[in-house]
């Protein structure tokens, strides 16, 4: 087994036992995963032994580690780090910050996601242009922006998902994105619904995850996660961009305020769930 | 020439405000909270520069075209995937019934070994960042029937839709089998209104010589769904 299963194995050992605990945050991803499953006997969540497996191992967490320094590295014409960045919890404050994304932001008056969020903070207190590839590169584990969204997200593993409801803008844009998640549209008449709206699914021989079953969707929603057929590690904007290219509607734009509404919406549909971060799929 | 150049320069200003419009923040011109949850989706599908509109697809026209909702999509929405009330299925049907063509000189079987390629085949009129190239498919854009069906045996089929494992055998191969088989490809709400399957014939997808393929291979005798 790798030094960090046998860690957690010793300190499970330690404190009595890792299977009595219902804290999450102490839990391994794929640790959170099988309790899920036992709980519930998903056919979405069990479907893949294998991918389990290979969790321990996941390529996710060398491109997490990659975030980390890159994270902490003063970097851009303002050769400033992301410390000062605010994902909402205060400047540089990443525990539990990536499960209460997305999220109103005063300073620049709309609702945003980990991307972009990221993106405002590269581009405003590192000084990078938008088109400067650490910025505009969005995809791929070599990418700035996998590296920092491993790292980002693995802080929040096993929190409950919790996106603030509070602002009014908060609201409108998870409103919307729930029109927008039911509304059949394209030459295939589809909407996420017509894949994601009944329990074991299957297309082809993958199980899909419904979204009226938040321990379903919190795994359909953990993202950053390790693609095994893309060998390599995949955003939440990259999911979006590819459900959609697949149900024949027009591309989508990365960041756009249609994305955040889609994913305001789908967040909320996991709420106190816990994420599963990062995650492995196939 | 006074007049020509006050148009000219109103014309300018509209130009340059409706740029504005669709790239200014939300709360600078447009107040997302002041609009219902409907009106605030249309908005973000259309005026935000969300969608890649004017891309090009694979049917004519631009990308834009495939958000705009018809009639059937609209009153099917609101179902949210569950059954229709009596009233809607029967407008929904109705409609659909309308928009089925039938092929010159009759339904023809085609054949089963091309029916079968199309009913395995995903590819065709995927946009975006990478557009399907209808020129590289051989008999057309596919189907993808097997997403949702399993067929024959041989390979793995979904289960959104009902099985069709043993369609010719179980229900032979009369003229009215035939023709009730065209009008679920053809388009599905004639028989299931609100039904999640697409609108293979009516929205285009698949030709009428395409659908007398797929036909044969669930019905010819010879087809491994009937074997």
């Amino acid at each position: 087994m790798s030094v960090r299963t046998y860690v957690l194995l010793l300190s499970a050992l330690a404190l009595g036992s890792a299977q009595a605990s219902s804290d999450f945050t102490d839990m391994a991803p794929e640790e959170i995963l099988e309790r899920l499953i036992e709980d519930s006997g998903s056919a979405y969540l069990g479907q893949s032994p294998q991918n389990r497996q290979m969790m321990p191992d996941n390529p996710a967490y060398w491109v997490a580690e990659e975030g980390e320094e890159l994270f902490s590295t003063p970097r851009g014409p303002k050769n400033v780090s992301l410390e000062g960045c605010d994902f909402g919890k205060g400047p540089g404050v990443l525990e539990g910050a990536y499960v209460e994304l997305p999220r109103y932001f005063e300073d620049t008056g709309k609702v945003m996601d980990l991307e972009t969020r990221l993106v405002h903070c590269m581009t405003t207190l590192q000084g990078f242009d938008k088109k400067d590839p650490a910025v505009k590169k969005r995809h791929g584990s070599g990418s700035d922006m996998m590296k920092l969204q491993a790292y980002i997200a693995m802080q929040s593993n096993g929190m409950a998902w919790n996106p603030p409801m509070d602002h009014p803008m908060e609201k409108a844009m998870r409103d919307a994105g729930e029109e927008i998640f039911y509304r059949r549209a394209g030459p295939m008449d589809f909407s996420c619904q017509t894949c994601h709206g009944t329990t074991g699914q299957r297309i082809r021989a993958s199980v899909l995850p419904n979204i009226n079953e938040p321990h379903e969707w919190t795994k359909a929603i953990s993202w950053p996660a390790e693609r095994a057929g893309h060998q390599n590690v995949r955003s939440t904007q990259h999911r979006v961009r590819g459900c959609l290219w697949q149900m024949r509607h027009p591309g989508i734009v990365a960041g756009s305020d249609a994305s955040i509404a889609l994913i305001s919406y789908w967040t909320d549909a996991a709420r106190g769930q816990p994420a599963i971060l990062p995650d492995l799929k196939r | 020439m006074k007049k020509l150049t006050l148009t000219v320069s109103s014309f300018a200003a509209m130009v340059l405000s409706a740029t504005m419009a669709t790239t200014t923040h939300a709360g600078n011109d447009v107040d997302y909270t002041k609009m219902s949850s409907k009106e605030l989706a249309e908005h973000l599908l259309f005026n935000t520069g969300s969608f890649k509109l004017d891309q090009p697809v694979q049917e004519g026209g631009t990308a834009k075209a495939r958000l705009v909702q018809d009639e059937t999509q609209k009153l099917c929405t609101e179902f949210r995937g569950q059954r229709p009330d009596a009233d809607t299925a029967a407008k929904v049907s109705q409609m659909a019934r309308e928009t089925i063509k039938y092929p010159e000189g009759g339904i023809k079987l085609g054949d089963w070994k091309i029916g079968r390629e199309l009913a395995w085949s995903g590819f065709g009129y995927r946009v975006g960042h990478k557009n399907d190239d209808h020129s590289k498919a051989a008999n057309g854009p596919g189907g993808n029937c097997y997403n949702c069906h399993q067929l024959a045996t041989d390979r793995t089929g979904g289960n959104l839709g009902p099985s069709l494992t043993g369609y010719g055998k179980l229900r032979g191969n009369s003229e009215a089998i035939q023709k009730y088989t065209y009008d679920v490809i053809y388009n599905a709400h004639s028989l299931f209104a609100c039904t999640n399957m697409p609108r293979m014939g009516a929205s285009g997808v698949l030709s009428q010589e395409q659908i007398g393929h797929i036909m044969a291979y669930l019905l010819d005798p010879e087809s491994p769904v009937n074997k």
